[in-house]
């Protein structure tokens, strides 16, 4: 999978690289307006990660040129200006989703995941882990052959772990996946334990082995 | 509260009575003077023709005994007595107020009097010349009446006057002071003074505009300060947000690490928050979310119900919606969406676990309720940064964010403490009512 990461704050890049690189994940970076629209033109990617605001021109910019070119990628804007009219235009533009900055790295893995995904649905419409079988296609989830009926905000959380596998996922991570932007409202995001309770529950129930670990004190862990 | 151009009439008024007042009296004692001294003098020029024609005449004693009667049956101004000893031969003057059959009003008329002595035939004779005298009490009436009159004309003059200077040369005043009560400085908008042909007008104009483009000035300032600042935040922000991210990741972390890395949480994420809203509050103030559309309130109480269920149920907080009408606005999403999710945010956050919320929804009134222990500072409440509990995750900002949304949509927003009750009821007015749609 290659992965082309627009972005001009180096540091900011550096990290998303860490973190996807043990996923397989092939990434260049492009610092600026000109490097991007090279770097589009003449090679094929299976996700964009696109800050709209760059040296040398805007990331909109770059999406009309994708457009133009007739390119099929998935896009998704990252941007510091969460502006809902940006929003609105790109993905008007044909971007795929929109991430605002500040985000957590689980949550941009999460989304590439499920955007790759959904890009190459005919081979990855289904996913196994051991007797564990998620069908993305139809949103079910099954043990053995035998469906496990998850609420939707469990089921949100069993993509999010395998979105991000042998990650440790924050409690403030996985509340902002339930709750979106309005997680940082409240100081207490205790109702992400009884969620990820009761998920591991029913998995263990329907006898799936515990992959979801319980790191003390920090979050959870999806081993596979 | 007194207008400009009532106050100098009121002035004037009084001061014109007071002048006219203080003329009565005075042109009584002026008019009484050259009226009594006009008498005088022609009773002195009587008397002198009648002296003069009574000693060249030379006529007997039976003569002047009878001119004396005839003069008293006929002409009583003029009086000729005899007398039986040698007077002083000194004139006197006199005034008297006698009985007048004629004087229809009262019966009785003032006379001035001169009275002087003759020697004929060497008799002593006693001349009097008197003339009616216009009564002091007739002319100060009638001074004063008149007086009243003019004092009546004064008035309606200065009336007039003032109204036809208010409208022509306080024009431009009145004007500039409509221009300022419409100004708003958060608008923005330039001010357009009226010209004036008026020096003081032009210099008020002039120092005026130059004090609200300064004002102009300074207010962009501070709005483009705090969004760049927040802009220029969002970075690090993110970036120390990342490397939390990563920092988890790392192998072998202690607890005590572990447990160090989840304390910076917490205040990461009310940095990250109030970064946020500080934009939101520059985005408001800047009108950069003019789209409107219409919206059903119910609507996105029905949204926000879903996406605060978590955080009701960790609480144990039981939610109420009674629902007697939707409202439908005309605004923008992204504003109403803010000022409903700030407001049930803060429901939730500031009740305390057990208790309830109640969400109404009646005529053109929206209304969140939550229990609470005592009254919130309502003056400060809507201020900025005015934390009004000691709770760690506010960023200080959503009520002013709500206070401002408000503020441009000309919606209302009240806070009381009712019945143990903190109630915050948000008025929509011109709003169309839809019907339950329960």
């Amino acid at each position: 999978m290659k992965i082309l990461l627009i972005e001009d704050e180096e540091s900011l890049a550096k990290d998303v690289i860490q973190y996807l690189s043990e996923k397989q994940y092939l990434c260049e970076i492009a610092k600026d307006f000109d490097s991007a629209s090279e770097k589009i033109l003449n090679y094929e990617y299976d996700c964009i990660l696109l800050d709209l605001m760059l040296p040398g021109g805007s990331g909109l910019d770059l999406l009309q040129l994708l457009k133009n070119e007739g390119k099929q990628e998935g896009v998704i804007i990252i941007s510091a200006k969460n502006s809902l009219e940006d929003k609105v235009k790109g993905l008007n533009l044909g971007a795929d989703d929109y991430l605002a900055k500040p985000f957590h790295q689980a949550e941009l893995a999460a989304r590439i995941e499920s955007l790759i995904r959904r890009s190459h649905f005919d081979s990855q419409n289904v996913k196994t882990f051991e007797n564990l079988k998620i069908d993305f296609l139809a949103k079910k989830v099954q043990v053995d052959e035998i469906e496990v009926v998850l609420t939707k905000k469990e089921y949100d959380l069993l993509l999010f772990f395998i979105g991000n596998r042998n990650r440790v996922l924050s409690k403030s991570a996985l509340a902002e996946h339930l709750s979106g932007d309005f997680a940082d409202m409240f100081d207490s995001h205790d109702f992400v334990y009884a969620h990820v309770k009761n998920l591991k529950r029913k998995l263990k129930d329907a006898g799936c082995s515990e992959m979801i670990k319980t790191i003390y004190g920090t979050g959870y862990k999806w081993e596979a | 509260m007194t207008k400009l151009l009532h106050k100098p009439l009121k002035a004037f008024a009084i001061y014109s009575l007071v002048i006219l007042l203080v003329s009565i009296p005075v042109y009584f004692l002026v008019i009484d003077y050259i009226w009594i001294s006009e008498l005088d003098e022609n009773n002195w020029l009587t008397l002198q023709h009648t002296r003069e024609n009574l000693q060249n005449k030379s006529y007997s004693e039976e003569e002047l005994k009878e001119i004396s009667s005839i003069w008293g049956d006929l002409h009583p101004g003029v009086s000729l007595t005899k007398l039986n000893e040698k007077p002083s031969f000194q004139d006197s003057v006199f005034e008297a107020v006698r009985p007048n059959v004629f004087d229809v009003d009262d019966g009785e008329d003032r006379f001035r009097g001169l009275i002087s002595y003759i020697e004929l035939n060497g008799n002593y004779y006693r001349i009097s010349v008197e003339t009616n005298v216009e009564e002091s009490d007739e002319t100060v009436f009638a001074i004063a009446v008149v007086t009243f009159l003019f004092f009546i004309v004064l008035v309606g003059g200065f009336m007039v006057l003032n109204r036809a200077i208010a409208s022509k040369t306080w024009k431009p005043f009145y004007l500039t002071l409509e221009r300022l009560k419409d100004f708003n400085l958060s608008k923005d908008q330039s001010i357009n003074l009226p010209e004036s042909d008026i020096l003081e007008f032009q210099e008020m104009n002039h120092s005026l505009r130059s004090l609200l483009n300064n004002n102009v000035d300074v207010y962009r300032l501070q709005k483009s300060f705090t969004e760049n600042a927040s802009h220029e935040l969002q970075t690090p922000i993110a970036l120390l947000k990342s490397k939390m991210d990563l920092l988890f990741q790392e192998k072998g972390l202690s607890p005590e690490t572990l447990s160090l890395l989840e304390d910076i949480q917490a205040p990461l994420s009310r940095l990250s928050r109030i970064n946020k809203n500080l934009l939101v509050l520059a985005k408001v103030e800047n009108f950069q979310l003019s789209e409107k559309e219409e919206l059903d309130v119910y609507g996105f109480i029905q949204t926000s119900q879903i996406l605060f269920e978590d955080y009701l149920k960790e609480k144990n907080i039981l939610l109420e919606v009674k629902v007697e009408n939707s409202i439908e606005i005309v605004s923008n999403s992204f504003l109403l969406e803010t000022l409903i999710y700030n407001l049930f945010s803060n429901a939730i956050r500031h009740s305390p676990k057990d208790s309830s919320i109640q969400i109404v929804l009646k005529k053109d009134l929206l209304s969140f309720s939550n229990s609470g222990e005592k009254e919130l500072d309502s003056q400060h409440l809507f201020e900025r940064f005015s934390t009004s509990s000691a709770e760690k995750i506010s960023s200080g900002l959503g009520l002013s964010i709500v206070k401002e949304i408000v503020k441009q949509n000309n919606w209302e927003i009240h806070y009381k403490f009712l019945k143990s009750f903190h109630v915050f009821e948000l008025r929509f007015p011109n709003s169309k009512f839809l019907p339950n749609p329960s």
